[in-house]
């Protein structure tokens, strides 16, 4: 099988590339793991503390796909199309927003920005000026086969390329980016390949 | 002028409200502009959120966000606006 | 040429009516669902917006329930529970008022076992250009024989929420809202749903269907709210629809924009059509009747496109008076018949997506 060549796996446990850990998370606050994990990058990119948990996390798995796959992006203009899903929508700045203008607050419209969660995938797009298409689904649970139908469909429209995100943040962190190219598409086992990839 | 003290309490709501994780008080030059490339390098929506700063901490209202283009200049122009208006 | 793909029975529910011909007609009298609701804004201001008579009438399983009720006449109701068909909400806050923690399974599940559904319904949640999306992602699916019909829900409803958010962001209409117009301050919120049924058969619709073209959608990757300054993603979606669609550009009879009626998105669109030199095209916003509907404007909007196709009229562009963009664009000022039966509507939202679709009278 063309295996899927670059995956990257953010947990309450850690950072995992491929399957190998790459940085251990000691304590549970989602806020402090990933704030380490972007400290561990030695990015400079200020603007990633003012991103939502959502954003914090796609941004951080499409930075470590990047170093672990340096042609992720492709050649054509509009790859990668991006792919992205999770099961609690932006619910966990949802209720930030809503208790900031709770108890005589005011809304804060920073927070407010947040409250969708396509809003995630703006920050991977801006941050690599990358135009191309995108969706963001929500499901009960993980889906793989989103993915692959989606990609083969956007495949016969002219894409090449997909970063694809599962990105539950809320009760814990439950994050996976992984990267499609065309030559995988046709693998009668790739749903399950994008399965193992989550139960990993 | 504000007094140091205004100053550098706004300092800190502003670190504070706007998540300028890797921005120390000291990183900011009480003259120079607050917004744009250089310095502290706040963007449209930090402008909203200055907005509900100020209501916040120094119950002032800042109805029009044109206005706020002004006295969000920088350190000094927002002092001195504060000083003026607080409640 | 592959599968030819239908797209009809059209549906449309708002404070302006409860179906697609109701609504289309109330449109055309030139009737608005915006009105002065006061106190209803955040620390008890006065807002216009576009909202059901009834807290009842406005909850999102309602409108929902009223949308299938609505399509069901229209469309052979067996055919939902089929294992052929797919049901498609496209929705930004789905359900926030009832379950802010889980807005949109709550209404899925009551829609599953009311209406039997064999597939389990797919939610497309991104921002204003939802709409849009789920309707060219629904065609890709029926084109490539996933499904002979996906029927695409679209619903979203005002709430405190959403309200108190866009008042945040400064971007709420003193009045009600002017989209392209000199004088325009913003958006007026609307709440409402919209169904559109797109099928590789023609004989599931009660009514002729018209055939979907091409749709594409592109990213500004400029900024998360601010829209962008070129129109670069608008650009690239809509000429990829159009290169997709193997149509000339000059064969578009009417463009049903986005125009949300704030300074900058009205201004990016007006570049954006300059840009590709749709500038004399027809061109008309939806807002001024239904206000902005968000996840649901997609849908709603390309309903009353099918609407004018059916009726060969196309309405004026409420609130628009005096040109107010850089660029001049053709905003229609009265209702008036379209050059041809093939239309372009486009989406722009938050988080820099930019979607289109082309849609043709058979």
């Amino acid at each position: 099988m063309n295996r899927i060549t670059a995956s990257c796996r953010i947990t309450n446990r850690g950072v995992f590339v491929d399957g190998q850990l790459l940085k251990p998370f000691s304590g549970d606050d989602p806020v402090e793991n990933l704030g380490a994990a972007y400290k561990g990058l030695a990015l400079d990119y200020p603007k990633f503390y003012k991103m939502d948990l959502l954003a914090k996390a796609a941004f951080l798995g499409v930075e470590i796909l990047k170093s672990n796959c340096p042609d992720l992006a492709g050649d054509a203009d509009d790859d990668p199309a991006m792919l992205f899903a999770n099961s609690e929508s932006s619910s966990d700045t949802d209720l930030k927003f809503e208790e900031s203008y709770g108890n005589n607050g005011l809304p804060s419209p920073s927070l407010f920005v947040y409250t969708l969660p396509n809003i995630a995938m703006g920050e991977v797009a801006i941050r690599n000026k990358w135009y191309g298409s995108q969706m963001f689904a929500v499901f009960p649970n993980f889906a793989p086969a989103y993915y692959a139908d989606q990609a083969r469909l956007l495949s016969d429209e002219g894409a090449k390329k997909w970063i694809c995100g599962w990105i539950d943040v809320r009760e814990k962190l439950d994050v996976l980016l992984f990267a499609l190219d065309d030559a995988m598409l046709h693998e009668p086992e790739l749903v399950t390949g994008i399965q193992h990839l989550y139960d990993n | 002028m504000a007094s140091e003290t205004l100053k550098n309490e706004l300092k800190g709501h502003i670190i504070e409200q706007l998540n300028l994780e890797d921005i120390k008080k000291e990183d900011f030059v009480d003259e120079a502009p607050l917004f744009g490339e250089g310095g502290v390098g706040l963007d449209s929506i930090d402008a909203l959120e200055l907005i509900v700063l100020l209501e916040k901490h120094y119950h002032i209202n800042v109805t029009n966000p044109e206005e706020g283009k002004v006295v969000f200049y920088s350190i000094d122009s927002m002092a001195d606006y504060i000083e003026k208006h607080r409640k | 040429m592959g599968q030819e793909v239908y797209v009809g029975a059209e549906v449309i529910v708002s404070p302006l009516g409860e179906s697609a011909s109701t609504n289309f007609k109330a449109v055309l009298a030139g009737n608005s669902g915006i009105r002065l609701h006061r106190e209803a804004g955040w620390k008890g201001s006065d807002v216009h917006i576009s909202r059901f008579e009834s807290a009842e009438a406005g909850s999102f399983r309602a409108i929902l329930k009223r949308i299938l009720t609505a399509l069901v006449e229209g469309w052979d109701a067996r055919l939902l529970a089929s294992p052929d068909t797919l049901v498609m909400l496209s929705s930004t806050k789905g359900d926030l008022p009832g379950d802010i923690r889980n807005p949109f399974q709550g209404p899925l599940t009551e829609l599953v076992a009311g209406y039997t559904l064999a597939n389990p319904p797919m939610v497309i949640s991104n921002a204003c250009i939802s709409g849009v999306l789920a309707i060219n992602c629904a065609a890709r699916m029926v084109k490539a024989g996933h499904y002979r019909h996906v029927v695409v829900l679209g619903c979203d409803v005002v709430s405190d929420f959403v309200l108190y958010g866009f008042q945040s962001l400064y971007a709420v209409s003193e009045g009600p809202c002017r989209p392209f117009d000199l004088d325009r301050s913003g958006v007026s919120l609307g709440e409402g749903g919209g169904a559109v049924v797109v099928s590789s058969e023609m004989s599931a619709f009660r009514q002729r269907p018209a055939r979907f073209l091409a749709g594409a959608d592109a990213n500004d990757a400029n900024h998360i709210s601010g829209p962008s300054r070129t129109g670069e993603g608008l650009v690239r979606a809509v000429s990829a629809a159009i290169r997709k669609s193997a149509i000339p550009k000059s064969e578009i009879g009417f463009i049903n924009a986005h125009g949300t009626g704030t300074k900058f998105n009205d201004e990016m669109e007006a570049i954006a059509f300059d840009r590709m030199g749709l500038e004399a095209t027809p061109l008309n916003s939806s807002k001024g009747y239904w206000g902005h509907t968000l996840g649901a404007a997609g849908v709603i909007e390309t309903a009353a496109c099918l609407q004018s196709l059916r009726n060969g009229i196309v309405p004026a562009s409420k609130g628009f008076e005096n040109p107010g963009t850089s660029k001049n664009l053709h905003i229609l000022t009265k209702n008036t018949a379209p050059e041809s039966g093939t239309f372009l509507k486009t989406a722009s939202g938050f988080g820099g997506g930019n979607a289109a679709l082309i849609i043709q009278s058979l």
